[in-house]
C-alpha cells in the first residue's frame, strides 16, 4: 500500500472500509456486526496525516520471529493464521513500521477465544476473546482488491506492484535522459 | 451567541460535530450545501448554527469514528451514553445527529397516551439496509409489523398525508394562478429547504407554499380527525414520526407547527431510520423474519403519488397528477401519471412546460440545495419564467436524507440512492391507486372532515405561515 505524499486528508474512510471488509456487513454502518477494528491505522502528527499499513516485506521480520509459524509469507504477501497465533507479540516488537497490532480476531466469523483460569472455580477455566496478531492482508479474499484503496475519497491510496513501479520509473528515467540528450543536441547547433 | 429566542431550551442541537473526534478532513464542509461548516484543514470543524439547514449531509459523509485504539483512546460506549444513542446503533462518529429514541420510547410506554406513528415514504426503502439487505430493499409490510412489535397502538403513514399535501398544494397553485397570487410557488415539504429560504432569502418566504409538510399534516390529523374517529382526547395522542431526515427533528419543534385550540405539537418526537433500526435491534426483533402487515386505516392508506414524495421530482409529479386530472384537457384518460416530462436544465435542475386549465405554465425541480442559488436570484430579480418550483435539499431527495442509513466508505452512493429511488418507483407502479385524489381514504377525509382543499378547517390544521425559522434558530 502506498500513500501519495500530501494527498491524505485524514478522514479515516480507509480504516472504516478496512474494518467493514473484515466482517459480515451490508452496505451501511448500522449493518456492521461488531465494533470496527481496522488493519491499517491513520496517523496524524503536526499537520501530516497518513494511513500506515503492513508493507508485506519480502524478508518479513514478523514471520522470521514468529515462534509458531502463525505469521508466514506466501505469494499474496505476509499473512497471519489466527488459529496458530499464541498472542506472544514478538511480531509486534520487530515490525519496523508498527503495522502489527494485537486485536480481537475473528476466524470463520467467530472471535478466537482463549482459556484463562477461573479464580472462582479451582481447576476451572473461562473463555474470553483472545487478542492476537492483526495486520493488513491486502483484502486477499475480496475480489475488488483492498477496500481502503477503493474507499479513499482523495485518491491518496494505491496498491504498489513492485514490477509496475520499476517499469514506470525506468520509463520516466529513459524519457528524461532522452530529453536531456535532445536538448544538448539543440544547443550544439 | 446573541439573545435569540430558543425554541427548546436545554435540548441538544440537531446536528453537531464532536471536536474530540473530528480529524479536520473537511469532507463535511465540502458536502454542506450552505457553507455552514467552517474550520482549518486538520483541525476540528464547527457549524454555523444560524446558517445550518440541519440536512445532515455532514453526518452522512463523516468517517471519523471513535475507536478504543485511538491515541488518546476513546470510549465509544461512553460517547454513546453521553449522546443518548443506542448501544445497537454501531460506531460513533464526529458529525452526528441528535438521537430522540428515549423521547419516543417514553411516549410509547406511557399508559395514559395512545401512541400513533407515521413513517415517511423513504423509510420503507432504506430501513432494511441496516439489517444487511441490499440498498433499496422495499419493506413496507415489515416496517408496519416492526412498529407494532415496538408497542405503537396505531401504525399510520406519512404517505397518506403526502396525498393530502397534493390536494392542498395543487389547489393552492391553481388558486394563486387564478387570483394573481405570489408566483412561482415553492414546495414546502422539505424543512431544510424551508429553513434555507427563511434564513438566507427571507424576502422570498411569501413564495413558499403555506402547506405544512406531510409530517406535520399527518401529526395535525392524528390529533384531530384520527382522535375523533376513535374517540380519543387529542391531548392524549402521542404523535411519533419515523423520518429519513434530520431537519424534521427541528421542524417538529417549531412553534408555527402546532394545531388545534390547545396548540398541541403536531409531532411529539421524530426518530430517524437509523434510530428505528437500532430500536428494533435493541428490542430483539428479527426484522428479516417479520411478516408483512398492513398500515392501519384510514390514515395509513396511500397512493403511488404519496410514495414518490421520497425522491426528487416526486412532489412535483404527484401534484401534477392531480392538477392535470382535475383540470387538465382530458389527460386523465391517458393513465395515472401526469404525462409531463421534465428535462435536465442545469446541474440538479429539471424543467417542463405544459398547459393547465388554459394557462401556459413552466415548472422546475431542484435536487440538492447547492443548485438552487441561480433560480432564487432570478425569482428575487423578478425574472423567473416558471410558476412552480420543487426543491429537495438532499441530492436525490429524501432517500438520500441525513437520517437514512449511513453508507460505508467505498459503497457507491449514487448507485445506492438510485436503487432507493427505483424501489419507490416500483412501489408506485405496483399500487392499485396512483393519484392522491383517487385515494378513497383522502376522499373520505374531505367528505367527512375537511370539506374541500383550502377550506377553513384545512387552513387551521394543514397550513401555516413560514418565516419564523430565522428567529427560532438552531434548536
Amino acid at each position: 500500500m502506498s500513500v501519495t505524499p500530501g494527498a491524505c486528508i485524514g478522514c479515516r474512510a480507509c480504516e472504516l472500509a478496512c474494518a467493514a471488509a473484515h466482517m459480515a456487513a451490508g452496505a451501511t454502518v448500522g449493518s456492521l456486526t461488531r465494533p470496527p477494528v481496522p488493519r491499517l491505522y491513520l496517523v496524524r502528527e503536526a499537520g501530516t496525516a497518513a494511513p500506515v499499513a503492513c508493507r508485506h516485506c519480502e524478508a518479513a521480520p514478523c514471520a522470521a520471529v514468529c515462534p509458531t509459524a502463525a505469521v508466514r509469507c506466501d505469494a499474496s504477501g505476509v499473512v497471519v493464521e489466527p488459529a496458530r497465533c499464541i498472542g506472544c507479540k514478538a511480531c509486534l516488537a520487530v515490525c519496523p513500521v508498527g503495522a502489527m497490532a494485537m486485536a480481537e480476531v475473528q476466524d470463520h466469523g467467530r472471535p478466537v477465544l482463549r482459556r484463562v483460569p477461573d479464580p472462582a472455580v479451582p481447576g476451572g477455566f473461562v473463555e474470553e476473546p483472545a487478542w492476537l496478531a492483526s495486520k493488513c492482508d491486502l483484502c486477499r479474499e475480496r475480489p475488488a482488491g483492498p477496500a481502503c484503496v477503493g474507499a479513499c475519497p482523495a485518491g491518496a491510496l494505491s496498491l504498489v506492484i513492485p514490477g509496475e513501479v520499476r517499469r514506470v520509473r525506468l520509463l520516466a528515467a529513459a524519457r528524461a535522459m532522452a530529453a536531456a540528450a535532445s536538448g544538448a543536441r539543440e544547443e550544439g547547433r | 451567541m446573541s439573545a435569540r429566542p430558543v425554541i427548546a431550551p436545554g435540548v441538544a442541537p440537531v446536528i453537531a460535530i464532536d471536536p474530540n473526534l473530528c480529524t479536520g478532513c473537511r469532507r463535511c464542509a465540502e458536502v454542506c450545501p450552505v457553507g455552514a461548516v467552517t474550520g482549518p484543514q486538520g483541525q476540528a470543524q464547527t457549524i454555523d448554527a444560524e446558517r445550518c439547514v440541519l440536512c445532515g449531509q455532514c453526518v452522512q459523509v463523516c468517517c471519523a469514528f471513535a475507536a478504543p485504539f485511538d491515541e488518546p483512546a476513546h470510549d465509544p460506549a461512553a460517547i454513546r451514553r453521553q449522546r443518548g444513542a443506542s448501544e445497537a446503533a454501531g460506531p460513533v462518529f464526529a458529525a452526528h445527529a441528535r438521537c430522540d429514541l428515549d423521547a419516543a420510547k417514553v411516549l410509547v410506554a406511557d399508559p395514559s397516551r395512545v401512541a400513533m406513528v407515521q413513517c415517511a415514504p423513504a423509510v420503507r426503502v432504506t430501513l432494511a439496509e441496516e439489517f444487511g439487505l441490499a440498498p433499496g430493499s422495499l419493506t413496507p409490510g415489515k416496517l408496519a409489523a416492526g412498529l407494532r412489535r415496538l408497542g405503537f397502538a396505531v401504525v399510520y403513514d406519512t404517505t397518506f398525508a403526502a396525498d393530502v399535501t397534493v390536494m392542498e398544494e395543487s389547489a393552492e397553485l391553481l388558486a394563486r394562478i387564478a387570483e394573481g397570487g405570489r408566483l412561482p410557488l415553492f414546495t414546502s415539504c422539505c424543512p431544510a429547504w424551508v429553513r434555507h429560504v427563511e434564513t438566507a432569502w427571507p424576502e422570498l418566504t411569501p413564495h413558499l407554499s403555506s402547506c405544512k409538510s406531510p409530517q406535520q399534516m399527518a401529526g395535525a390529523l392524528f390529533k384531530s380527525y384520527a382522535a375523533s374517529l376513535d374517540g380519543f382526547d387529542p391531548a392524549a395522542v402521542a404523535s411519533v414520526s419515523v423520518m429519513p431526515c434530520t431537519a424534521k427533528k427541528h421542524e417538529a419543534a417549531r412553534p408555527e407547527l402546532r394545531s388545534g385550540p390547545a396548540a398541541l405539537a403536531d409531532v411529539d418526537a421524530v426518530v430517524t431510520v437509523t434510530e428505528l433500526a437500532a430500536w428494533l435491534k435493541e428490542a430483539g426483533i428479527d426484522f428479516a423474519a417479520l411478516p408483512g402487515e398492513p398500515f392501519d386505516a384510514p390514515l395509513g392508506r396511500y397512493s403511488g403519488a404519496g410514495v414518490i414524495f421520497g425522491a426528487t421530482g416526486g412532489v412535483m409529479e404527484a401534484a401534477l397528477r392531480t392538477a392535470v386530472a382535475l383540470c387538465g384537457e382530458g389527460r386523465e384518460t391517458a393513465g395515472p401519471e401526469s404525462g409531463i416530462v421534465f428535462t435536465p436544465a442545469g446541474p440538479g435542475v429539471a424543467r417542463a412546460e405544459f398547459e393547465l386549465a388554459g394557462n401556459k405554465l413552466a415548472a422546475v425541480t431542484v435536487s440538492g440545495l447547492a443548485n438552487v442559488g441561480p433560480l432564487l436570484e432570478a425569482v428575487a430579480a423578478g425574472t423567473a419564467d416558471f410558476q412552480f418550483m420543487e426543491v429537495m435539499c438532499c441530492p436525490g431527495g429524501c432517500v438520500a436524507g441525513g437520517g437514512t442509513p449511513k453508507l460505508l466508505p467505498g459503497v457507491d452512493v449514487a448507485a445506492a440512492v438510485a436503487a432507493r429511488r427505483q424501489a419507490l418507483g416500483n412501489h408506485d407502479r405496483a399500487l392499485p391507486v396512483r393519484a392522491a385524489h383517487a385515494n378513497p381514504a383522502v376522499t373520505e377525509l374531505y367528505a367527512a372532515f375537511l370539506e374541500r382543499p383550502l377550506s377553513h378547517r384545512s387552513h387551521e390544521l394543514l397550513h401555516t405561515v413560514y418565516g419564523g425559522a430565522a428567529k427560532g434558530g438552531h434548536d
